[in-house]
């Protein structure tokens, strides 16, 4: 099954994405941060990444660019609970950088992961 | 001394008479006056050596000439001969006259005539005395110059001067303490005492006490009360004045109006203190949004494993409920603090503003006018129609509110101002536009005190019973406002009424719906309320959708039977009177229509019938009130799927 990495500094949000994500037979890694995403990337094994935007040491758009930068052919989902940024339009720039989806907290699980199987082209069950 | 003299001095055979005559020839060349002797033919017959000096002559080319001679015609005819006239008659005379000289430039004189002899009846001749008195009038012209500057000084600052007597009891003031204090005469004023014009005695009492120190003092800013009552704020200095044996003379006092500064320095007060409640509710609700999140995923998990017919499948989707309804909380939240996307288009605010008095009107109670004599306007600005629908509705929906026990009036009105008025009405903001709409909503209710009016944009502040509102609304109106580029400002007199003014920044830029990829999308849009649906419709097509709106749920068959084509994506906005968002969902369900659908319910109902969303025909969920960011990115999503 394809392998996702889910990067989200919040660690409950995080592990409701991975048990979701499991229950649909994805392998899922996991980041904390921006950092830690861009420093243990595996490229052989993700097929997607899906990240918050916000969050402490490196954000997500850099992870976005970064990670685009070593596979080009990886699949991005970008999400953002608003706030703390400011009134800037972080989901758009998400978008504008190449993210394939973008989604604000608090978001329908089952609703993104159907779009995930769109994006790498899963047979859906 | 001249050379006639010292001969005279010389000779040592020297008579009484002629010695007399040295003497009085002595004093009369050591005095300071210029003194002559004139006959009646305006001759000179005797001058003294201060004359021949003032005159650099010897007394030999004066004596035996005309006044005329000396001083020139014009001016001996003019002012020297009427005076010299008046002499004769045998009166004293006594004139000032200046003269501008070569070598000492302007000098000024008193000259004094007096007839002479004055005994024998017969005047024959006049003794002319001139005393030099430059120097005493430039003095006495420089004081009024200094008099002059001060009056002007006083006249023309704005700042209020005060003299006043021992008790305060007032002496003097100018001008602009008159307009400070609010009252039109002087007279007035100083029938009054300043202890009067004190919010309160005991701070009268206080400063007094200060001052006898004879030292000035600065008291800063002093609450007052106006000749009339009216509450003012001044700063305040003063300075007593002591005679010699310490008691005091009189209190001058200085005045300015801070009125005005206060008021901006609270505004600008108010606006930071919004701005940090804004960062930290945003931040806040963040978080929130993440806890969410998280709750929302679980549900749907749990949703998946729990049979339909399990009585838990009920519970689970009121948690995903409870979920939407947070969910429109924190995003009222975040609008507030601007922290929230947003979809902006050029949209002419008196559209927005006509729908939603429409809409008011078709709800309102009908103790309640709503007045509107606003005429079609062109009033472009780039913003989001849903969010602009929102704080009219907002700022209406309080106005009725405050009217609901006796009922009222609202005055609705639209206008443009320009720089002139924008820079009188102080707008805090940056100034974005050379030209801002100004849509007033005035309502004859039970207005609010002071107290309050500074406190009404803050988050969860309301004056409502708990649970009636949320203590957004106006939270939320701000936010939008201030993301705009705008201001809102309020003013409130209690049981007369508040007067909101919403300053909008005009946006002269050329709108174009941006190109779609493909046939342009058709939207079929139901909705009981005609007014609100009009504004996101009109947002849409902005964002290049080609809209349709139908007014009632069940002419929905009928509508898509009529029409040969079928719309890409169908939009139920639910509203209270109408079909239910749950009714819908069910009916349309199992109806046999495939065109996606959108779902837009009652910010406090929600949905029961969650899993119909998503897993169907039905493909979002949205809570209002819904910007046309979030509309948008919905329809964007559903149409892909």
């Amino acid at each position: 099954m394809p392998g996702i990495l889910v990067v989200e500094d919040d660690n409950d949000l995080r592990e409701m994405l991975k048990v979701s994500l499991n229950r649909k037979r994805f392998t899922v890694l996991e980041a904390e941060n921006g950092k830690d995403a861009i420093a243990h990337f595996k490229p052989s094994v993700t097929d997607l990444v899906i990240t918050d935007l916000i969050m402490p040491e490196e954000d997500g758009l850099k992870v976005i660019m970064k990670l685009r930068e070593m596979k080009p052919s990886l699949k991005i989902v970008a999400i953002s609970g608003g706030g703390k940024a400011g009134p800037g339009s972080y989901l758009n720039l998400a978008k504008a950088l190449g993210a394939d989806e973008v989604y604000s907290k608090p978001f329908s699980v089952n609703e993104m992961i159907t779009r995930i199987e769109e994006l790498l082209e899963i047979e859906q069950d | 001394m001249n050379e006639e003299n010292n001969s005279q001095f010389q000779d040592q055979s020297l008579s009484y008479l002629s010695k007399e005559k040295y003497y009085n020839d002595l004093i009369l060349d050591n005095s300071r006056s210029m003194i002559s002797i004139i006959n009646r033919n305006y001759i000179y017959e005797k001058v003294n050596a201060t004359f021949c000096n003032a005159l650099r002559g010897l007394s030999g080319s004066i004596i035996g000439k005309s006044l005329g001679d000396i001083w020139g015609n014009e001016t001996f005819n003019n002012l020297i001969k009427p005076n010299i006239d008046k002499c004769f008659q045998g009166c004293t005379v006594r004139y000032e006259a200046s003269f501008t000289t070569p070598q000492s430039g302007k000098r000024y004189f008193e000259v004094i005539f007096r007839p002479f002899p004055v005994d024998s009846g017969v005047i024959t001749h006049l003794v002319a005395e001139t005393f030099d008195i430059t120097d005493l009038k430039l003095k006495e012209k420089f004081a009024i110059e200094k008099e002059e500057e001060f009056k002007r000084f006083e006249t023309n600052l704005p700042v209020g001067f005060m003299r006043c007597g021992p008790d305060g009891q007032i002496i003097h003031v100018n001008r602009a303490l008159l307009m400070i204090m609010d009252c039109d005469s002087e007279d007035r004023m100083r029938t009054t005492n300043l202890r009067d014009y004190y919010a309160e005695t005991g701070i009268f009492d206080l400063h007094m006490e200060r001052l006898s120190d004879n030292k000035p003092k600065s008291f800063g800013r002093v609450p007052l009360k106006t000749y009339k009552g009216t509450e003012i704020v001044c700063r305040i200095s003063g300075y007593m004045a002591l005679n010699e044996s310490g008691k005091t003379e009189y209190i001058d006092f200085a005045f300015e109006d801070s009125s005005h500064e206060l008021m901006l320095e609270t505004r600008l007060l108010e606006a930071q203190k919004l701005e940090t409640i804004g960062a930290l509710a945003g931040g806040i609700a963040h978080d929130f949004n993440n806890i969410l999140a998280t709750i929302s995923g679980y549900s749907e998990l749990l949703m998946e494993d729990i049979p339909e017919s399990s009585p838990s499948s009920g519970n689970v989707s009121k948690i995903m409920m409870a979920v939407s309804k947070a969910r429109s909380l924190t995003n009222q939240i975040l609008t507030f603090s601007r922290q929230v996307e947003q979809e902006k288009v050029i949209v002419n605010v008196y559209d927005v503003l006509k729908e939603t008095v429409g809409f008011v009107r078709s709800v309102a109670p009908s103790s309640i006018k709503i007045k509107s004599n606003f005429r079609k306007k062109d009033a472009p600005v780039l913003a989001d129609p849903t969010q602009l629908f929102r704080v009219f509705l907002n700022l209406i929906t309080n106005a009725i509110q405050s009217m609901e026990e006796k009922g009222g009036t609202i005055t609705v009105s639209i206008g443009y101002i320009g720089e002139k008025e924008i820079i009188r009405r102080e707008l805090n903001r940056n100034i974005v536009a050379d030209e801002y709409i100004l849509v007033t909503i005035k309502d004859t209710g039970k207005g609010m005190d002071p107290s309050l009016l500074r406190r009404i944009f803050e988050p969860f502040f309301t004056t409502r019973a708990v649970g009636k509102g949320s203590g957004l609304g106006l939270s939320v109106v701000h936010g939008i406002v201030s993301e705009i580029g705008g201001e809102i400002l309020v003013s409130s007199e209690q049981e007369k009424g508040s007067v909101f003014y919403v300053y909008l920044p005009v946006s002269r830029e050329i709108w174009k719906a941006p190109e779609m990829k493909g046939q342009r999308k058709k939207i079929l849009f139901i909705s009981g309320n005609k007014y609100e649906s009009r504004i996101m419709s009109l947002a849409l097509e902005s964002t290049g959708y080609e809209m349709i709106l139908v007014y009632n749920p069940t002419d929905l068959l009928n509508s898509v039977a009529d029409r040969k084509s079928l719309p890409d994506l169908i939009i139920y906005m639910c509203d209270s009177s109408a079909v239910s968002c749950d009714d819908f969902a069910v009916i349309y369900n199992n109806s046999d229509f495939k065109v996606p659908c959108i779902l837009i319910s009652e910010a406090d109902q929600g949905i029961l019938e969650e899993k119909l969303v998503i897993s169907g025909i039905i493909r979002q969920h949205l809570v209002k009130p819904v910007s046309l960011k979030e509309i948008k990115d919905a329809i964007q999503l559903s149409i892909n799927q």
